[in-house]
């Protein structure tokens, strides 16, 4: 049912799944944030250093962003299509959104590795 | 028999005053303007973690500008934006799972959510104060 659901013929349904998915990688992300944290307490620069340093915890923390931005690409888009009646300013927008998004990630690799 | 004449005379009330929304709606309004508010936010979000990692006198200037008095309230209300989409956000994936679907029980974990949100902004307050 549900796989017949994601074929071609119903792309909305892939994309409803996308939004459930990144939703729980968000979750089980954030209660990791705050298991390590609890067990770190970083109290100064080194101990944020120390926190963020970890290979595991910077791809971590790129996937839980890449998340983010697809859910929040899903999002936008749905606000967009409810309060932006022109439809020429709505597809502007859209764009915008999405270059902004595009940089957010590249930021976000950029800080994580440099 | 329904003429359109008969549908174009039927009452309407869009007066956003008098409309008194159900808690399920303000719960999806919430999760709607809170997860708005969040996505404009991540520029600044990120630029904090960038310049928190930068060297550690930008970390203290961070940490001093986030615990300046007009920052606070700031950070609790982004608080606010999180728990809210966080909680309200659990409570769709539950819906996604036929759990707690009834009228009656989704106003219950309607009224859940609020004061979870409540009480995590509470906490979130107490603590960064």
């Amino acid at each position: 049912m549900l796989i017949k659901l994601l074929s071609k013929k119903y792309p909305g349904m892939r994309l409803w799944l996308i939004q459930r998915l990144t939703a729980l990688v968000m979750v089980f992300y954030i209660i990791l944030l705050l298991v390590v944290w609890l067990f770190k307490q970083p109290a100064d620069y080194a101990g944020w250093l120390n926190f963020v340093t970890p290979i595991w915890f910077r791809f971590a923390t790129l996937l839980f962003f890449l998340s983010l931005f697809c859910h929040a690409w899903l999002g936008v888009q749905d606000v967009l299509k409810d309060y932006i009646f022109n439809a020429e300013l709505r597809a502007v927008l859209r764009r915008l959104v999405l270059i902004a998004l595009w940089i957010y990630f590249i930021w976000l690799v950029f800080i994580l590795w440099y | 028999m329904l003429t359109p004449n008969i549908k174009k005379n039927r009452p309407k009330n869009l007066n956003l005053f008098t409309i008194r929304l159900p808690i399920n709606a303000v719960v999806s309004i919430l999760h709607r303007v809170s997860g708005l508010s969040l996505f404009l936010m991540l520029p600044l979000l990120i630029l904090a973690f960038q310049k928190s990692l930068a060297s550690e006198a930008s970390f203290s200037h961070v940490i001093n500008f986030l615990n300046s008095w007009f920052m606070k309230p700031a950070l609790i209300g982004l608080a606010w934006a999180f728990f809210h989409h966080f909680y309200a956000g659990l409570r769709h994936l539950a819906a996604d799972v036929h759990w707690m679907t009834s009228l009656q029980k989704a106003r219950f974990s309607g009224r859940v959510v609020l004061w979870l949100v409540a009480i995590s902004v509470v906490i979130f307050t107490i603590v960064i104060w």
